[in-house]
Order: structure tokens, then C-alpha cells, then sequence
């Protein structure tokens, strides 16, 4: 007698072919949708929320908040959308990056909307790129700071990999495969062009800034020498290079001159001299990778065009005093026109020093990443610890928590910020 | 005494020929499994212990013994990535970042069991040397071990069919000992042009329980591409080598 079929087997039966072709549709692969297309576009859409807990001591504060009512806090929205496009035809492509945010607190609210890049690429041949339009050029081999990065704006070492505004540049490639020790050699000539309306925040308008950078592989080392011509800006060179000593442990370093570098430099009356002097600044850092999976990267930066300890000390006693006297005053406009200048840059002092560490999968869990960076400075031991939580588990999300912790007493870089603590999140989504 | 000068010199004698032997199945696996000069399509998938996935597609292109770079196709978050490999030496180039950073082998790009290693593997043979072949029914057991601290993993143990001498698993270990994952090749396929070769590779890690990973190759084919494209200058530009 042949066994009867039940109701429930035949359910079993189907669960497991619908489980079988669950488990074939998982694992198919169709390779046409992703040819190659003449256009493409993708991006990022960014929901962020900030809370400051604000530092009214802080010589940043009192100058950046000049004429608003006093706060002990402040919350801030930002909403981003960053577009990516490329349209290809032949031996040409042109591709784009478009930033646009919104931004609004209890003070203000503020909107941008700009192209990061925009430029025409032709590639003739393999080892010929040529390129004219807005470029962000990225020079250098440190990861929080770019001493030798002479045609891109600086990084912002507490975000250092967030796409950057670029300058319109006339830039090439040439790029050579010698063979042997060399490996590779390969140049990379840029103009930079500054008038009123074009790159003005470059330097002084009415130049075309030449530049080259010249990049070697040589036996296994990275090796880049960079040059930027009088112009814009004064004269500057100077070299980087990149190595792992073991296959986990990588060190990296940069180092460059400018030459005949104008300071700005205050005294705590507001007596303005401009120094002029030949500037050296230089990186040392390394990557290491543990055996549990923890990368560490830490890097000693001097800068050379920073402030020391007691010219910033001097400009705090500036402020301190600006803002004991009835306002407004002629040493306030002198103290906001410095804080809104050459001091009030992030990380205008001499000697940094950055440590990150982030723990890949933390707790077996994959995609989830908890790290803690820390900015020093050196000069007044004052410094800013951050812990942060990312998890990019869920497809095309990234979030991210953050919390900033700055710590400093008078007179010390980061005890005169103009908040004392940050709480930071953020939720990206990849189109 | 005689015994021993014998035995000594039957050693010496027949080391070599192991090792000759197992290095030319290790050879030969190499180039079954993919053509010296290649461009292939990949899908990587990981599988949490909850069944949801992530999945990664990536374009590479082989060129020689030991240069390798794979771009990101998918998912959007990850597109336009291109990692580098050229012998011991890997990069990472991010697009918002602008410029290649140094990665190690033992990294993971992807955040998954596959490390980068896996990702831009190069000819077994330009990383190990047969230390070891054993004879077990239809497979041979290969005992591996790398030639240099810089290779991934310290020792590999790769079971290979002997009829097509294609590797059906790969145990990976530390220097340690540890067991770091397992890779298991599955579904052989023809890819046309000679190379019929798993088309599925699945890796488990004790040091990931309940997590799984899969490889999948589709589009596998003899390529040739110019030195410049396996350069840090090029790498903003690999998207466009694609056909």
C-alpha cells in the first residue's frame, strides 16, 4: 500500500523547493546590468543632527558669536545631497559632483549648493590623461593632514575622508611602467588659475599657478615630489612617501618648505606685524593593523606656518581684553577681523598629534566598527577626544554616532574652541 | 651507519621530487583556475547569522603573476572603489577620498570574511611553496606555506580533485596554528575559451560563527590590459577600461 501523503508534507515540500529557489535566486549572478553605460549617476542623500554644548569662556565663542544672545547650547539640522554623474563618449568623459546642504539652528539657518568637481577628462592613450575644469586634487600620503597637499583645500582632520571642494585646474597624467626596482614613475603637471572670479580663495588673483608632482614606486616604497610655483601664493616644495614594513604595519610621511611665508602675528594690544620666513612643515604617521582586527593610525604633524603657545597666547589676551572694555571697540575689530583670519583656521597651532583607533566587526558582529580619534596639541596639551559607533550592515545605509569631547583651560587651543562638547549623528543613504 | 648515509640520501633524493611534483599540481591549479592575464565579474555575498545579506559586485582585471585590481561596481555605497594589488604592496583608492591609501592583506575591504587577500588573490604558486603532498583516494592534499611573512595566511592545506585538478577546499591558517576560514570551490563550470573552473566558492570562520560568505564568478575571460592601468595614477580612471 503506497504511503498517503499528508496536507502538512505537501507544504513541507513546497517550503523546500520555495527554499531551494530562494537559495538559487540568492546565489544568481547576471553580469548584464552592469555594463558599461554612456551616463551614470549616483550619490549620497544625508540626514544629520548636531548638539553643541557651547564653551561662552572660549575667545571662539565670544568672537563667533559676537552680537547674538548668549547661549549655553545650540542644535543644528543638516540636510545633504551629493550627486556623482559621468557621461563617457570615446576617448572622453566628463564627470561631475555637485554638494548641496541646508542647514538650520536656533540662530541661523543656511543653504549651499556647488560643484566639488566638474571636468573633461581625454585619454588618448593608456599612459596619457588629459584634463581641464574643477578638479579636487588630492596630494599627500598623511590621512588627518596633507602638508604637501599645495593645490587642494586643506582636509578636516576630524572627517578627513569627506569629499572636498576642488579648484579649476588645467591638470595631465603621464605615466610610465620602467620595470625593475622602479616600478612606476609618473607625472602629474597642474595649472591653477586665480582671477576675481575664479579660484580667488586660492591667493592673490591675476596668476597661473604652476605645479607638478612627480610619483615614483621603488622597491615597494611610494614615493611623490611635489612643487608649486611663486604665484597665488609663495613658492613651495617638498616630498612624501609611503611603505609597509610588514604587511600590517604601514609608515607614511610628507614633508614640506614654503618659501618667503608671510605671517600675520598679534601682540595682546593688537600691534599686527606680518613675518615673513621660510616655513617647514612635516608628517610622520603609521598604520598598524592588530592581530584582533584593530587598526591603529597615529600622526605627529608640524606646522610650520602654526602658531606657537605664546603667539596664540597673545591673541587670547587680545580677546580677553577686547571684550572687557565697553564694545564695540577698536581692539574687538581687530581681535574679530584675526578670528574670522589666520587664527581662527581650524588647527592654527604648531604641533598635532592624531590618534585613531577602530575596531573592525567589534563584538562578532560584522559591519559594525566603534573607534576613538584623538586630536592633541602638543604645545598646550590641551586636546579633543571623540568615540564613535558606525554600522554599515543595512545595504547602501551608513550611520554614524559621535561625541566630541574637548578638553583645555585658558588660553589653550581647544580650551578657547567655541563649543566644548559635541554630540554628532548621522544617517547616509548610497544611491 | 650505512643505513643511515642510505636513508639520508633516499630523503635527499626524494624531497625534490615532491616538491616537484606538488608544485607542478600547484601550478596547473593556478591556470585552471583562471588564465594568467584575465578579466572576470564577482559577487561577493555575506550572509549574517540572521539570513539577511550584503552583497558586493566587482569588476577585475589580472595582468602577469602579480598584479591584480578589482572596482566596485555595487553596491552604490562602495561603487567607483578600486582596490590595487601589485606583489606584496595593496591600495585602497576611495573616490571622495581622492587619492589611494596603503590597505593590508589581512584587511577586509568589504568588512567580510573575505579579507583583501581573498578579494585580490595572485597565482598560489607566487605566494606558497609545497612543503607537503599526500594522495587521498580521488584528491591530493597539498600542504602549503607562504614564502614570506607578508602572505596572508602562514601555511594552507588545498585538497584538489585529481582528475581535473581543480582545489575543492582550502583550510587557511595563522602562523599560530589557528584555523582562520575554510574555503569550500563548488559548481564547476564553463566559462568557454578553455576555462571551466568553479564558478562558486563559499569560506566559514570560526572566528565569524553563524556568518557565511560566497564568491561567485560569471564572465571569466583571457584579458590583457596596459601596465598603466595597474598604477595608483590610473586608478580614478579604471571605470572607463571597462568594454
Amino acid at each position: 500500500m503506497k504511503p498517503r501523503r499528508t496536507r502538512g508534507s505537501w507544504w513541507l515540500l513546497v517550503l523546500v523547493f520555495l527554499a531551494l529557489g530562494a537559495q538559487a535566486d540568492e546565489y544568481s549572478f547576471d553580469i548584464s546590468k552592469y555594463e558599461k553605460k554612456p551616463f551614470e549617476l549616483n550619490g549620497y542623500a544625508e540626514l544629520k543632527g548636531e548638539d553643541f554644548a557651547l564653551n561662552p569662556d572660549g575667545a571662539l565663542y565670544k568672537l563667533n558669536y559676537y552680537g547674538q544672545p548668549q547661549r549655553e547650547s545650540l542644535t543644528r539640522a543638516t540636510e545633504t545631497l551629493e550627486l556623482a554623474g559621468k557621461l563617457r563618449h570615446d576617448i572622453a568623459t566628463f564627470d561631475f559632483r555637485t554638494h548641496s546642504d541646508f542647514q538650520q539652528d536656533q540662530l541661523a539657518y543656511d543653504r549651499t549648493n556647488k560643484f566639488y568637481e566638474a571636468a573633461l577628462s581625454l585619454r588618448p592613450r593608456s599612459e596619457l590623461t588629459l584634463e581641464a575644469g574643477k578638479r579636487a586634487l588630492s596630494w599627500g600620503k598623511g590621512y588627518a593632514f596633507n602638508p604637501i597637499g599645495f593645490v587642494q583645500r586643506p582636509k578636516d582632520p576630524n572627517d578627513p575622508q569627506l569629499a572636498r571642494e576642488g579648484y579649476v585646474v588645467a591638470d595631465g597624467d603621464f605615466i610610465r611602467n620602467p620595470g625593475g626596482a622602479l616600478q612606476t614613475v609618473a607625472l602629474t603637471p597642474v595649472l591653477l588659475p586665480v582671477t576675481s572670479d575664479m579660484n580667488s580663495d586660492f591667493g592673490a588673483s591675476g596668476h597661473v599657478n604652476p605645479a607638478f608632482k612627480l610619483y615614483a614606486l621603488y622597491r615597494d616604497t611610494d614615493l611623490d615630489f611635489a612643487w608649486q610655483g611663486k604665484g597665488s601664493r609663495p613658492a613651495r616644495f617638498g616630498f612624501d612617501f609611503a611603505r609597509n614594513l610588514k604587511t600590517n604595519f604601514e609608515i607614511h610621511g610628507e614633508w614640506a618648505r614654503i618659501l618667503d611665508s608671510p605671517k600675520q602675528v598679534t601682540d595682546a594690544q593688537g600691534n599686527v606685524t606680518t613675518e615673513i620666513s621660510n616655513a617647514t612643515s612635516y608628517l610622520l604617521g603609521l598604520r598598524y593593523l592588530s592581530e584582533a582586527n584593530t587598526t591603529y593610525i597615529a600622526e605627529l604633524y608640524h606646522n610650520g606656518t602654526g602658531y606657537s603657545d605664546a603667539e596664540a597666547d597673545q591673541f587670547y589676551q587680545l580677546v580677553d581684553s577686547a571684550f572687557a572694555q565697553p564694545q564695540p571697540n577698536p581692539l574687538l575689530q581687530k581681535a574679530l577681523a584675526l578670528g574670522q583670519g589666520p587664527y581662527g583656521r581650524p588647527f592654527a597651532g604648531e604641533d598635532y598629534l592624531y590618534f585613531r583607533a577602530q575596531q573592525q566587526d567589534a563584538f562578532g558582529i560584522v559591519y559594525f566598527q566603534p573607534a576613538l580619534f584623538a586630536l592633541v596639541n602638543l604645545d598646550d596639551r590641551s586636546f579633543q577626544v571623540t568615540p564613535e559607533l558606525q554600522y554599515t550592515g543595512f545595504n547602501n545605509f551608513e550611520l554614524r554616532l559621535r561625541l566630541y569631547l574637548l578638553h583645555g583651560g585658558g588660553s589653550t587651543d581647544f580650551g578657547e574652541k567655541p563649543n566644548d562638547r559635541k554630540f554628532e549623528f548621522y544617517v547616509r543613504y548610497y544611491f | 651507519m650505512r643505513f643511515a648515509l642510505l636513508l639520508s640520501g633516499l630523503l635527499l633524493l626524494a624531497s625534490p621530487a615532491w616538491a616537484l611534483d606538488g608544485e607542478q599540481i600547484l601550478r596547473q591549479v593556478d591556470r585552471n583556475l583562471e588564465p594568467e592575464s584575465y578579466e572576470s565579474y564577482r559577487k561577493l555575498i555575506d550572509i549574517q547569522p540572521d539570513g539577511s545579506q550584503k552583497s558586493y559586485v566587482l569588476w577585475t582585471i589580472k595582468k602577469g603573476r602579480d598584479k591584480i585590481l578589482a572596482l566596485f561596481l555595487e553596491p552604490a555605497s562602495d561603487k567607483g572603489r578600486v582596490t590595487l594589488r601589485l606583489g606584496d604592496n595593496m591600495w585602497l583608492y576611495v573616490p571622495d577620498v581622492g587619492k589611494p591609501i596603503r590597505i593590508t592583506s589581512l584587511q577586509s575591504v568589504t568588512g567580510s570574511i573575505f579579507n583583501n587577500a581573498d578579494i585580490l588573490r595572485i597565482d598560489y604558486t607566487a605566494e606558497y611553496s609545497v612543503v607537503g603532498v599526500q594522495e587521498q583516494g580521488d584528491r591530493y592534499v597539498l600542504a602549503l606555506k607562504a614564502k614570506t611573512e607578508d602572505v596572508a595566511y602562514d601555511k594552507l592545506t588545498m585538497t584538489v580533485d585529481r582528475k581535473t585538478l581543480l582545489p575543492v577546499t582550502i583550510e587557511c591558517y595563522a602562523a599560530s596554528g589557528l584555523l582562520l576560514k575554510t574555503l569550500h570551490f563548488s559548481n564547476v563550470k564553463d566559462f568557454g575559451g578553455g576555462i571551466k573552473r568553479p564558478a562558486q566558492l563559499e569560506t566559514d570562520s570560526p572566528l565569524y560563527k553563524g556568518y557565511k560568505s560566497v564568491m561567485l564568478w560569471s564572465g571569466l575571460k583571457k584579458a590583457s590590459y596596459p601596465d598603466e592601468a595597474f598604477t595608483l595614477n590610473y586608478l580614478p580612471r579604471v571605470q572607463e577600461l571597462r568594454k
